[in-house]
């Protein structure tokens, strides 16, 4: 009987246009629609970036040199306009004005040793520090290759240590811990709007059409008909954040999203039948804790918008702790793995990272299903509740 | 049949529901101690004016809603011990019946036969009885979201009688309801009275109770205040028709208080 009135109301909630948009159509359309954009528009600012002729004003005692030198950069470093002022004032306020890029002033110091360059630049305005930079650099460059030319040296005389720093870590582990973060956030995210609707729909609404109490003339025992509706919102719940983590995917995959080489063959090489079933396995008892704390709150609302007036808000609340991801050094352990959501969050990014031991796995499994059936006994209680069902 | 015996229910009342009723008292008395029994083939009616506590008795008939007190047998089935065995053998139709407006008739009565247990070939004989009664061919396969009242009210009734219940409980059906779409559910509650069925009924309608009454009891302030059939009630009215009579009936119970 359960069976029953689970494909009766997926049945009902599948015609439901706008459960529809928010369990399938935003997440799985939403990573490709906005990383597109982002890519694209990143891509065309670079481009203009670097086809955009930078003017570079020069102040000081050497400007003629300095220009030079400026112009004989390579292209690479992108075009560039340089104008020598003879008031530095002047300078100063075309460089505020932004009629001037990059404002250059320079001196030597008192031992006439060490040609100073001050740059001045609108930090605001993209690639205009790194611009400087790597004037700065090529200049610096130059001039020490003169300077050691006329002294006879070689650079390798000059430097007696060279350090080179090797990361031990693979490429899953600092995907991982970098960016892990970023997956349990959208299922959490996704899983939460994708319960929100029909968990709505289902209880709330059937009070508001009026169908409740013709559902409980039937000989149907109530914790099978809980049991029914609760099993079409976790679907929900379930399909609205692996659409999230599909469109995300095919984003990786036909996107060119600027990433290395190295680190999208570690992606694909990440996307395995077991990390799969381990990602829905976490997501699953989170997504019925989920449904767990919404279904209550649908069942003693009186109305749609009531409803969604108090669970909007939860959303915040339920997926603020699913930020902590983003913060490096928070890392699963003994105390973490008993934290409702957070344990999730960090066993999610241990997982990408390939470092989740069964231990911990089990862990956070276990807590999530212990505190999804408290929620699911707090639903039945509500569900039990004359004042809450009938009007 | 139904055998009601000391029934009583008693709500808890919340702070909203306190301001707005202007009482101290943390609990209301919706229904009070009342007793009475729906013979098959008979149609019972429960008159009162608005908040008497007509629905509150007929959703504890129907089981859903618990009695603080009292017994409720629903063909000899101890509801109250038993209330799935007993929703069996129960329809339930009242005037403010929602349908789910995202399916299709058919797919709403499929469903309906499944929750009340019906098997495969009884199912599709109730169902070619019941389209056929009520003219649903037409129908059948759109939604109910754009059926008229009337197609809907149709849907309501084949939904009720799917399962083709012994005990039928009709909480003002024809309430908000056009005198066409109404006449369908006179039509039924006829029918289930020659069919044998025990009917139950609230109405504020007199010419329906008028109309289709064989017994009725008169429920004022939770209280049952007359109980006994059309013919005797009719035999001690004071008044000219069954309209007045009835005022009469519960001013005399508001003076007396």
């Amino acid at each position: 009987m359960i069976f029953r009135i689970f494909r009766k109301e997926l049945l009902d909630t599948l015609r439901d246009r706008r459960t529809l948009m928010t369990m399938l159509v935003i997440p799985t359309l939403i990573f490709p629609i906005v990383l597109n954009v982002f890519v694209e528009i990143s891509k065309s600012f670079e481009e203009d970036e670097q086809q955009k002729e930078l003017k570079v004003g020069v102040f000081g005692t050497n400007s003629q040199h300095l220009k030079q030198q400026l112009q004989q950069l390579p292209k690479s470093l992108g075009k560039k306009m340089v104008l020598i002022y003879s008031d530095s004032l002047k300078l100063d306020k075309d460089v505020k004005a932004q009629n001037i890029d990059l404002g250059l002033y320079h001196h030597y110091t008192t031992d006439q040793k060490t040609l100073v360059l001050d740059w001045q630049f609108d930090a605001t305005e993209i690639g205009r520090p790194e611009r400087a930079e790597a004037f700065n650099a090529a200049i610096e460059a130059i001039e020490q290759q003169k300077r050691l030319k006329a002294l006879g040296i070689q650079i390798q005389e000059i430097e007696p240590v060279k350090a080179n720093y090797n990361n031990c870590a693979s490429d899953e582990k600092m995907i991982g811990k970098m960016a892990g973060g970023f997956l349990p956030y959208i299922f959490i995210a996704f899983g939460f709007i994708g319960c929100m609707y029909p968990a709505i729909d289902l209880f709330t609404g059937e009070k508001e059409r009026g169908t409740i109490e013709t559902l409980l003339t039937t000989p149907v025992a109530r914790w099978k008909i809980l049991i029914g509706k609760m099993l079409v919102v976790v679907s929900s719940g379930m399909l609205a954040a692996s659409c999230s983590l599909i469109g995300l995917f095919i984003s990786i995959e036909y996107l060119d999203l600027g990433a290395e080489k190295e680190i999208m063959e570690v992606i694909h090489g990440m996307l395995n039948l077991p990390f799969i079933l381990s990602l829905l396995a976490l997501l699953f008892p989170m997504v019925i804790f989920f449904a767990g704390v919404m279904i209550p709150i649908a069942i003693y609302a009186k109305s749609f918008k009531e409803a969604q007036s108090i669970i909007t808000p939860l959303n915040i609340v339920m997926v603020l702790p699913a930020m902590i991801g983003f913060f490096p050094g928070i890392e699963l352990n003994l105390n973490t793995a008993f934290i409702p959501v957070i344990n999730v969050v960090l066993a999610t990014k241990e997982l990408i990272a390939g470092t989740l031991s069964f231990g911990y796995f089990l862990s956070v499994f276990s807590v999530m299903l212990l505190i999804a059936g408290l929620a699911v006994l707090l639903s039945y209680r509500q569900f039990g509740k004359e004042q809450n069902i009938l009007s | 049949m139904i055998t009601v015996q000391h029934l009583s229910k008693t709500f808890e009342l919340t702070k909203q529901q306190r301001k707005e009723l202007q009482t101290q008292a943390k609990t209301a008395n919706a229904v009070k101690n009342i007793s009475f029994e729906c013979q098959p083939g008979r149609v019972f009616s429960l008159l009162g004016p608005n908040g008497a506590g007509k629905t509150t008795t007929l959703r504890m008939l129907a089981t859903l809603v618990k009695p603080s007190s009292g017994q409720i047998q629903i063909q000899g089935i101890d509801a109250l011990a038993h209330p799935e065995e007993a929703r069996k053998h129960i329809g339930f139709l009242t005037g403010s019946t929602g349908l789910y407006a995202r399916l299709t008739p058919i797919e709403l009565i499929d469903y309906y036969a499944d929750l009340y247990g019906v098997t495969a070939v009884n199912r599709e004989k109730r169902k070619a009885e019941l389209f056929e009664l009520l003219n649903m061919h037409d129908f059948l396969n759109q939604r109910i979201g754009k059926l008229s009242t009337g197609m809907k009210q149709k849907v309501s009734i084949c939904r009720t009688m799917i399962h083709d219940p012994e005990v039928v409980i009709f909480d003002e059906p024809t309430s908000g309801l056009d005198v066409i779409t109404a006449e369908n559910i006179i039509k039924l509650i006829r029918s289930c009275k020659d069919q044998g069925k025990t009917v139950i009924f609230s109405s504020h309608i007199m010419s329906e109770v008028d109309l289709l009454c064989d017994d009725l009891a008169i429920i004022h302030k939770g209280e049952l205040k007359y109980q006994g059939t059309m013919d005797e009630f009719k035999a001690q009215m004071q008044t000219k028709n069954l309209t007045e009579e009835f005022i009469r009936i519960v001013q005399t119970q508001n003076l007396a208080q």
